[in-house]
């Protein structure tokens, strides 16, 4: 199983309704948006098909195509936060050619071999820093997701802070369980699972809880590190800090939808590198910061009032 | 914000100047990226020291994404990929600073077609999302570019847009830079065309003057009575001008100093040019760093 999450922060001044979020996510006619409400606000799309015959990229270079569908689908979490979601199961192929695109349509979300191919090495190439050009992006595929609920009429693009989108790409393969996530330039995250069963349908769902987290954790450091707090003047930190408090804090909201059986991927995260370790120390310091400044204001204003 | 460079002459110092306007936003704390859309001769990578870039990149740029030929065009790290040293240490506070480069060999787009207009739409959303500034370096002249920068722009209304129109501090460029902007097929007009309110949009246009010899400046110092008498006519008289062709005061959001610097070496002026090897003149980097304010302050663009 391959996938890619882009995630980013819905372009609206405030967080949307659940009413307005079932709007942006209706890209099936017909077909219902499912919205939860506990523990946090979300709704998702109808799962959508894209057919795909191209080359995937491999860690040994090797020439390998693949013809099928991917299976995408949008979400907004907290109405607040929008992600694009796209999948993929690599199997061997029947054939060695292109069959009709009937068969693939009775495969959603698969992708056959069209000749040899080791898992593995189709997994290092996900995974790799620059994919070569014209190889199967899964990430160009969740981006038009994304860009779908961003370009809506409905939202009024007065986002109250600028942060770029994460790109969070994955692997599941069978194996005994391993969980390997590493941070690369330009926003880009790789995970690479091996799991029992990876083909359970839960393990899509993981992967895009862990991308929104990190996404939260990647811009709560960015928004300390623009605040400057201890190095500029206390109320323009503070003033800095507080989109923080305002969107994302109450966000985080670590496995809300994971299934217990790959909840011990979020555990050995959370051991190493130990992302809500992290996340609250960050929180304790933009909360310190604030009510520090709000005090020292408060206690200017006393003395003059004495 | 997106900020569109204009002008209707080559020679205006329009890439040079707005890319020290990007460099100085980015050092007053905003996250900034500069967008190559002069297809024709993409060589806005020289003005950042990117020698990779020089003239355009080969791993995809601007040009090449909005033919759909790759997913996401290319992107520079200006703090960590240039080859200037001065550049590649991040000061503390400053903001995010990346260049979109065009292609190497570029060429021009035959028409302006469905897909290439949403592509374009594509690229200034996502790019609004990230950065709190987008400066979009358009060709000279009324070019394509413009044309698909007015059309994309009509598509995002909720995403703030405005146009620098660059121009040199004479006869001949004021009256071009007045008709690019209010004549025949210019500006205005290719606006409404597309969906524009010709007044808004004339509200989110301001003048930079560029090249500009001061009254004052040092050097004129050498010059005879009778020579600063006759620049203090021609100045007047090309206030004169510029007001009658609605390029006047009122419209200017800043002016830039003739600086032999900016001259020989198209190229961002660091403090560094200024203090250590004092080859650049204070003044020239005053007039970025007020541009690189103005360009975002309302009150600079408050209606006329």
């Amino acid at each position: 199983m391959v996938g890619e999450v882009q995630t980013g922060l819905l372009q609206n001044s405030g967080e949307i309704p659940d009413s307005l979020s079932t709007e942006l996510l209706a890209l099936v006619r017909g077909e219902r948006v499912r919205v939860f409400r506990r523990p946090i606000a979300y709704a998702v799309s109808p799962d959508r098909l894209t057919g795909v015959d191209c080359h995937l990229a491999s860690a040994s270079g090797a020439r390998v195509r693949g013809v099928g569908t991917v299976l995408s689908r949008a979400s907004v979490t907290g109405g607040r936060l929008v992600q694009g979601s796209s999948q993929v199961r690599v199997t061997r192929g029947t054939s060695n050619r292109r069959l009709a695109w009937s068969h693939y349509m009775a495969r959603p979300g698969v992708v056959e071999v069209v000749g040899k191919a080791r898992a593995a090495d189709l997994a290092g190439g996900f995974t790799l820093d620059a994919p070569p050009a014209e190889s199967l992006d899964l990430g160009a595929v969740s981006a038009r997701f994304v860009d779908v609920v961003q370009s809506s009429a409905r939202l009024d693009r007065r986002a109250p802070f600028r942060m770029a989108r994460t790109r969070f790409r994955w692997t599941a393969e069978p194996g005994e369980p391993d969980v390997r996530l590493q941070l690369r330039g330009d926003n880009v995250r790789t995970l690479r699972l091996t799991l029992p069963d990876p083909f359970a349908p839960g393990v899509a769902e993981l992967c895009e809880d862990l991308a929104l987290h990190d996404w939260l954790l990647t811009a709560l450091i960015e928004i300390v590190r623009r605040a400057r707090p201890g190095s500029v003047a206390r109320p323009e930190a503070a003033a800095r800090l507080a989109p923080a408090i305002d969107h994302i804090l109450h966000l985080w909201m670590p496995a809300a939808r994971v299934q217990d059986s790959l909840l011990h991927v979020w555990e050995s995260l959370e051991h190493r590198p130990g992302f809500t370790r992290q996340w609250q120390s960050l929180v304790n310091r933009v909360r310190d910061h604030v009510t520090v400044a709000l005090l020292t204001v408060a206690g200017g204003d006393g003395r003059s009032g004495d | 914000m997106l900020i569109f460079a204009i002008s209707d002459k080559g020679g205006t110092g329009r890439s040079v100047t707005s890319g020290n306007i990007v460099y100085r936003r980015s050092l007053q704390g905003n996250d900034v990226c500069y967008v190559d859309f002069d297809f024709g001769s993409p060589t806005v990578g020289a003005i950042f020291s990117i020698s990779e870039a020089e003239r355009g990149t080969r791993r995809g740029g601007t040009h090449r994404y909005l033919q759909g030929e790759v997913a996401e065009p290319h992107r520079i790290d200006i703090w960590a990929e240039s080859d200037r040293e001065g550049l590649r240490v991040k000061p503390p506070g400053a903001g995010q600073l990346v260049l979109y480069p065009g292609d190497e060999g570029g060429g021009e787009f035959p028409t302006l077609t469905e897909e290439l207009l949403r592509q374009c739409v594509r690229l200034f959303s996502r790019l609004d999302e990230e950065f709190d500034l987008v400066m979009v370096d358009l060709s000279a002249g009324r070019s394509f570019a413009a044309h698909l920068a007015l059309a994309a722009t009509a598509r995002l209304p909720g995403v703030h847009s405005r146009w620098l129109v660059f121009h040199r501090w004479t006869r001949q460029h004021i009256i071009a830079a007045a008709g690019l902007v209010n004549g025949e097929r210019g500006l205005l007009d290719v606006g409404a065309e597309h969906g524009h309110d010709p007044a808004e949009l004339a509200d989110r246009v301001r003048f930079v003057r560029t090249a500009v010899l001061e009254q004052d400046s040092a050097e004129l110092a050498g010059l005879r009575p009778t020579q600063l008498a006759w620049l203090n006519d021609c100045d007047r008289e090309l206030r004169e001008l510029s007001a009658r062709h609605k390029v006047g005061r009122t419209r200017m959001l800043g002016k830039v100093p003739l600086d032999p610097v900016l001259q020989w070496r198209e190229q961002l002026i660091s403090d560094e040019d200024v203090l250590a090897s004092q080859i650049a003149n204070a003044g020239t980097v005053a007039a970025f760093d007020d541009l690189a304010k103005k360009v975002v302050d309302d009150n600079a663009w408050e209606g006329l």
